[in-house]
């Protein structure tokens, strides 16, 4: 049965209130995220943005138990918690790390793809802004080649690093693209893996604003266009098994590119070459 | 005088709500017009939870709100009109 | 009860499977994996109910250890030197998080250059991270010292470190006795307290400004001068338990009358009693005190321990780069102002020998010392 938004739980788990940007995306996959989870779940955020905007002093905006952890080692917290939570015979509980580009992709690395190798019973999300926005834009594996960012005015000379692939390559139980443009793919992504038995890794794409140098209110639009385009490709792997759940209508490359600040000077070389890779991908044209 | 903390450091749930951080940087807020017909939408994209579904119905809760703008792009009906915040000849906050 | 004959790497296992551990996460290194692997033995012979997270580095094995004490459960790791090091940023973290992690330390010298060999320049890069460190002059203490370690944890809310020495106590068999279960249960009931609790949600570690920070670090500290008084109210309640008495933040042996005094922790102690016996019998007034606990530094202990002595001599198996001995300095402040000759010796780094012929020449050599040219000076090159 499809998912209705009527049928989602009303209550709000995570966002009223948060003390970061207004028109971040991140909180909006955080949003979107809870209405699949419930109460009935743990969550480590290391150091990033949706760390901090999780609370300070003796506020925060979550509903459940929070925890802002290290840097590097959100997964390796949770797998503890799954231990501690399996030794104390509580077992109806989601245990969820949930970690910036570099918080997974990079210092994060180790920690996650140690428990990913053993198939720890959790799931890691990754919330993609591509860039580390919470030390002001720095650029990271998850940049993408040619975007300019706070310490690489000229662009990004090398390619995104590929991390479904890799965590593709763990043969865990569930991986998933999602994006918060699609929230009903977003949602059931989720369900499935809180459902599973081991390890689930979600990577979400959630537009920063202020990174990609785009006016807030279009954040969505932003996540939609990478979508629509087919750069940004929904699928998930379901215990091997590839689906894609949203077909591409192929927009124009440059219509997603061009109009982001970090894009500005992409040459009309480099689009060509960036739209030839979608084609390639999905097996259009040439 | 030492503050009498908690011995982790900890807050408890929820504490941001009624205290939220962000509502003073808004410039502009969101208006739901007569012609919403109830997708939805606006609920799961809205950053901040300022929009929600209750009792059938949609409510805005302005003290939520940052004005980011997200819901009135989105909303296919255009049933959100965004309007500054200062209003009047001498340009007052609301 | 039962008495065995058991590496001080066992005598750990034994204390984290009498402590009844529910959660061990651990990463391998020399030479404190002979613990990790006696204890992941006794969780595969169904002889202790634990939870075990195969992490995949020393940083992220007291992360698990962390977060699983965050969700209330009794956890424990291993590891020294290198590993050690790797995990600092997180041994810092659980302190401020005020969880009750104990971790034992096979002491272990610091690379470059590489070595395996036992040193405690690895425990005392730990000084300021706000864990209590116990040191253990023989097996028997490993076990005993474990079992309080828990204790002491769970009453001041401040991770713990039991430290004993790579291969001189690690790998090197000693009698000891293993206490009986039920008598362990009752010293040791499980306190749980959950953090991270989907019936009482709260967030942990939300950022801290100015105005909180402080008052944070200001109780840390409170607890650790708590554990002052606790440490040796935990040891006195397991000498009536258990009839051995480590005699909480130091020890002293032959103190009464004693003229010269040596200061030392770890593995020194044991050979130090036989040397303070042979010079007693040589009628040298001489005497020992141990530094069992060496955070929270127990500085008035040590005043009193050494207010009537006129000589103290400190071996220090570390080096502080540029200021000297560890033991040595804080002993040293500890009792300024206070009319003593104080000699403080650098000894025994990357596992050379201190055995009981070289304390004898350390402590002669600081007899002739009318004052050191500096804070401490090399023993041994
Ligand atoms: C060990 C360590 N190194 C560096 C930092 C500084 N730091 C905090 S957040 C951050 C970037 C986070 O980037 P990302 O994970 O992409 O999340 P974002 O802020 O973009 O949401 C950095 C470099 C830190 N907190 N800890
Ligand atoms: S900088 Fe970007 S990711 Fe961070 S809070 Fe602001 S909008 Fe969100
Ligand atoms: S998106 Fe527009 S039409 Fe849909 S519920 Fe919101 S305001 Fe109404
Ligand atoms: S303007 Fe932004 S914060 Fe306010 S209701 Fe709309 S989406 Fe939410
Ligand atoms: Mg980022």
């Amino acid at each position: 049965m499809a998912l209705s938004i009527a049928d989602l739980p009303k209550e709000e788990l995570f966002g009223q209130g948060h003390a970061g940007c207004g028109g971040c995306g991140a909180a909006v996959a955080g949003r979107q995220a809870m209405k699949a989870l419930g109460s009935r779940t743990i969550i480590t955020i290391p150091a990033s943005c949706m760390a901090t905007m999780g609370g300070s002093n003796l506020k925060t905006t979550w509903q459940i138990p929070f925890y802002h952890t290290l840097f590097e080692i959100a997964p390796a917290v949770s797998s503890g918690i799954r231990a501690a939570l399996d030794a104390q015979g509580i077992e109806d509980v989601n245990v969820v790390s949930w970690a910036g580009d570099a918080g997974t992709a990079d210092i994060g690395f180790q920690a996650l793809t140690g428990a990913a190798e053993r198939n720890e019973h959790m799931m890691h999300v990754c919330y993609d802004n591509e860039m580390y926005m919470n030390t002001g834009g720095q650029t990271g594996s998850q940049t993408p080649m040619f975007a300019k960012t706070s310490n690489m005015s000229k662009g990004k000379m090398i390619k995104k690093k590929n991390m479904l692939a890799i965590m593709e390559a763990h043969e865990i139980d569930y991986v998933a693209s999602a994006s918060i443009a699609y929230p009903l793919d977003l949602i059931a992504k989720f369900k499935k893996a809180a459902e599973k038995p081991g390890f689930s890794y979600i990577h979400i794409l959630a537009p920063c604003h202020r990174g990609w140098q785009i006016p807030a209110e279009k954040t969505i639009e932003f996540a939609r266009l990478a979508v629509e385009s087919g750069l940004f490709e929904l699928y998930e792997v379901d215990e091997g098994k590839r689906t894609r759940t949203v077909e591409p209508i192929f927009i124009p490359v440059q219509d997603y590119l061009l109009p982001q600040g970090r894009f500005k000077n992409l040459t009309q070389e480099a689009i060509q070459g960036i739209q030839a890779g979608v084609n390639r991908h999905y097996g259009r044209g040439e | 005088m030492v503050k009498n903390l908690p011995v982790v450091p900890t807050a408890k749930a929820g504490s941001l709500v009624d205290t939220p951080t962000g509502i003073t940087w808004r410039i502009q807020y969101p208006e739901i017009l007569e012609n919403c017909n109830m997708c939805l939408d606006c609920t799961l994209f809205c950053p901040d939870g300022a929009i929600v579904q209750q009792e059938g119905k949609l409510v805005l809760n302005l003290s939520l709100c940052k004005g980011c703008g997200i819901c009135a792009n989105e909303c296919k009906e255009n049933a959100i009109q965004m309007i500054p915040e200062y209003s009047g000849v001498q340009g007052v906050f609301r | 009860m039962s008495t065995t004959l058991l590496t001080g790497s066992e005598a750990a296992a034994y204390g984290a499977k009498l402590a009844r551990i529910e959660v061990l996460a651990y990463y391998p290194i020399t030479p404190a994996f002979p613990a990790m692997e006696r204890i992941s033995k006794f969780i595969d012979d169904g002889d202790l109910n634990t939870r075990f997270v195969r992490v995949e580095s020393d940083h992220s094995a007291l992360a698990a250890a962390l977060g699983a004490s965050l969700a209330g459960s009794r956890t424990f790791t291993v590891t020294n030197s290198q590993g050690l090091l790797y995990m600092t940023e997180v041994v810092y973290h659980t302190a401020g998080l005020r969880q009750p992690v104990v971790m034992a330390v096979a002491n272990r010298a610091l690379s470059a250059p590489h070595s395996r060999f036992p040193e405690q320049g690895d425990a005392i890069s730990q000084g300021a991270s706000g864990w209590i460190h116990l040191f253990c002059e023989n097996n028997q203490e490993v076990l005993d010292n474990m079992l309080q370690a828990f204790k002491i944890a769970e009453t001041v809310r401040l991770p713990v470190m039991v430290n004993y020495e790579g291969y001189i106590q690690s790998h090197t068999l000693e009698e000891v006795e293993i206490p009986n279960q039920e008598k362990i249960d009752q010293f040791l009931p499980l306190t749980r307290v959950r953090t991270l609790d989907v019936e009482n949600p709260q967030a942990v570690n939300t950022v801290a400004s100015p105005e909180f920070y402080m008052d944070y670090k200001f109780r840390q500290n409170e607890a650790m001068e708590q554990a002052l008084t606790v440490i040796g109210s935990v040891s006195r309640e397991y000498a009536q338990e258990f009839g051995r008495d480590w005699s909480g933040l130091i020890d002293t042996y032959q103190m009464e009358d004693a003229e010269h005094a040596f200061v030392a922790m770890g593995s020194m102690i044991s050979d130090a009693r036989i040397v303070v016996d042979e010079l007693r019998s040589q009628g040298q007034k001489v005497g020992l005190v141990k530094v069992r606990a060496w955070r929270p530094f127990p500085a008035e202990a040590l005043r009193q321990a050494l207010k009537k002595v006129q000589l103290i001599t400190i071996g220090d198996k570390n080096i502080v780069y540029g200021l000297g001995g560890a033991l040595g300095t804080e002993v040293r402040s500890a009792l300024y102002g206070q009319d003593v000759r104080i000699n403080s010796y650098i000894l025994g780094l990357g596992g050379r020998d201190v055995t009981t012929v070289e304390i004898k020449k350390v402590l002669e050599l600081s007899e002739k010392t009318e004052k050191q040219a500096t804070a401490s000076e090399w023993f041994g090159l």
